[in-house]
């Protein structure tokens, strides 16, 4: 398990799961679930740059980026320069 | 002036090249009277009649504003759609007003056709280039929209006393209700908002808030009857309190008016160190704005005019208004203000009976902004006069009204309105859910669900929420319970859910460990 996306699914799974991991994976739409909208967006960018030190810029957070934890997880890994994941 | 359709055109002539919009396209007042003539046409071709309703759905744009001004010279109603909104959404509220046609970006027409079923608008009118998709309706590609004539049409409609647009707010059945409001409801309001507030064509009015919430009358009529300049600030600036700033400093934009929560996150985004120099006024309403973020927006932009607007949909943007002191950050509340428009408010007890100066009694409103009545499940019915608002509100013995929250189960998120009986219809709606209770707190949504099948996960209930509901309405929390507590009659006790919700005692039921 990649420690990367796992601590972006935990995040996920209680701040907006209330808990409940059931059904959510890391290719889980997080738009369609309707998980993420404007101000949950802007709490998880504050999450990211907590949990890793990177800062995001506006054109960084798109539909294409931060549709699953596994988009979000590639888009940390290259900003903070960590190594690819465990496979 | 006594039509809203009319306001453009003499500015058309005497300003033909002066700006009326700028966004991803940029119209001129030229431009924009040319093309709501080109939309009129279209619209009447296709067998408009005075009083249909013609959806307007597609983000923010001039070509938007044209298509609402051409369904007003055809004699039709506009009717605002919600470019966010699920299509199930969009298509409850085509159901409702019956609408007979709808203005529609070629990315929205695919998800309306794929969930909409079969109750579809006779017409559809692209609002851009795009290949053709097989529709079991008639779509209009935008090049015949574009090659109509945009010459003078005759007016169709003098009475200003006609329904204008209807804007579809959540509704406590679970089905949106549509406030219908005139041209003279809406002319009162513009013509005041704009005379106190001296707008002028030299300014650049921001345009933030989507057409179908009431705060954009202000920025899309406002501007148009007095020449001014619309700059349109989309929806992905909207999400950014650094965008935000970047556009009002490139946009040169001279006032804004949005919820408080935008304003609030221009903060983190940079405003005290940047400023906005070329902003002169500012307004705000939709949400209490926190005295402690509004001293700091205040403090960041000394030379602007703040104002207070408050009031319901019902009451065409605002019925009191207040133009603000500076405050400070330790003042508690700050006041609504007083009437605004001619509009009579009375503060009255539950048995219609007037309060006095400092006590608290609901606010009832009369006027000329009040609204001709709903639109809602397929009838019309008439406003009661005056009208009863639902919000508590006093009296100081200065005459400003302070607020004092709601008498009912409607709440404000981020500024828009939500009737929590909207979102418990929606989980109820599911089959796997026996009960469901939905709370408001800071911000966001609570619901209490308790699961008929134990399979049912928060995944789940929040997909279905987003298929049904606009985001702002998906609880953000959802926690499932066995059980809900309940009153000695039976009945569920809303007071001990609540309680046992912050306390974390609602008993959890059991299902199965995740493999």
């Amino acid at each position: 398990m990649d420690p990367v996306n796992e601590k972006i699914r935990d995040y996920i799974v209680a701040t907006w799961l209330s808990g409940d991991s059931r059904g959510f994976d890391d290719e889980s739409d997080l738009q369609e679930s309707g998980i993420l909208d404007s101000f949950s967006t802007l709490a998880l960018i504050a999450f990211l740059d907590e949990a890793f030190r990177i800062q995001l810029e506006p054109v960084e957070v798109n539909a294409g980026t931060f549709r699953s934890v596994s988009t979000i997880a590639k888009l940390v890994r290259a900003k903070a320069a960590l190594p690819p994941p465990v496979q | 002036m006594m039509r809203l359709d009319r306001l453009v055109t003499p500015f058309a002539t005497r300003t033909p090249d002066h700006h009326a919009i700028e966004g991803d396209e940029t119209l001129t007042y030229a431009e924009l009277d040319a093309l709501a003539n080109r939309f009129a046409r279209v619209f009447l071709a296709h067998g408009v009649h005075p009083g249909d309703r013609i959806g307007i759905h597609l983000p923010r744009s001039g070509r938007g504003v044209a298509a609402a001004l051409g369904a007003l010279r055809a004699g039709a109603v506009f009717v605002p759609l919600d470019p966010l909104s699920p299509p199930a959404r969009i298509a409850l509220i085509a159901r409702d007003c019956g609408l007979r046609q709808a203005v529609i970006s070629p990315p929205l027409l695919a998800g309306w056709l794929a969930h909409a079923g079969q109750e579809l608008p006779e017409h559809f009118f692209l609002s851009a280039e795009a290949p053709a998709l097989p529709a079991p309706t008639q779509v209009h590609p935008w090049s015949e929209v574009r090659h109509a004539d945009g010459s003078p049409i005759a007016p169709t409609g003098d009475n200003s006393d006609e329904l204008a647009y209807i804007l579809y707010t959540s509704g406590s059945t679970g089905v949106p209700k549509g406030v219908m409001l005139s041209h003279r409801n809406a002319l009162a309001f513009v013509h005041w908002a704009a005379d106190r507030i001296a707008l002028s064509q030299a300014d650049r009015v921001a345009s933030v808030a989507p057409f179908h919430f009431d705060l954009s009358v202000f920025d899309l009529w406002g501007s148009l009857s007095r020449g001014s300049t619309i700059v349109i600030v989309d929806e992905p600036t909207v999400t950014s309190g650094r965008r935000m700033l970047d556009r009002i400093h490139s946009g040169r934009i001279s006032v804004w008016y949005s919820v408080p929560s935008a304003l609030a996150l221009m903060l983190s985004g940079g405003l005290i160190e940047r400023g906005a120099s070329s902003l002169r006024t500012i307004l705000f309403a939709g949400e209490v704005f926190p005295v402690k973020h509004l001293s700091r927006v205040m403090a960041a932009v000394p030379h602007a005019r703040f104002f207070n607007l408050f009031g319901p949909t019902e009451t065409n943007v605002c019925a009191a208004y207040e133009l603000l002191a500076p405050v400070q950050p330790d003042e508690s509340a700050i006041p609504i203000g007083r009437a605004t428009c001619g509009d009579v408010l009375s503060i009255l007890d539950p048995e219609r009976r007037p309060v006095g100066d400092g006590e608290t009694g609901e606010l009832f409103v009369d006027g000329p902004t009040l609204m001709l009545g709903y639109w809602h499940g397929g009838r019309r019915t008439v406003a009661p006069r005056p009208y009863p608002t639902g919000d508590l509100v006093s009296r100081r013995s200065d005459g400003e009204l302070m607020y004092h929250g709601r008498r009912d189960h409607l709440v404000k998120i981020h500024g828009f309105r939500v009737e929590l009986g909207e979102v418990q219809s929606a989980l109820l709606s599911h089959p796997a859910i026996q009960e469901a209770i939905v709370f408001a707190g800071d911000q966001t949504l609570t619901a209490v669900v308790v699961p008929s099948d134990v399979s049912l996960c928060v995944l789940d209930i929040k997909r279905w929420c987003a298929e049904r509901l606009p985001r702002y309405m998906i609880p953000s929390e959802v926690r499932l319970v066995s059980d809900l507590p309940r009153t000695s009659s039976g009945k569920v006790d809303h007071v001990g859910t609540r309680a046992g919700l912050l306390a974390g005692t609602l008993p959890r039921p059991l299902w199965p460990t995740p493999q």
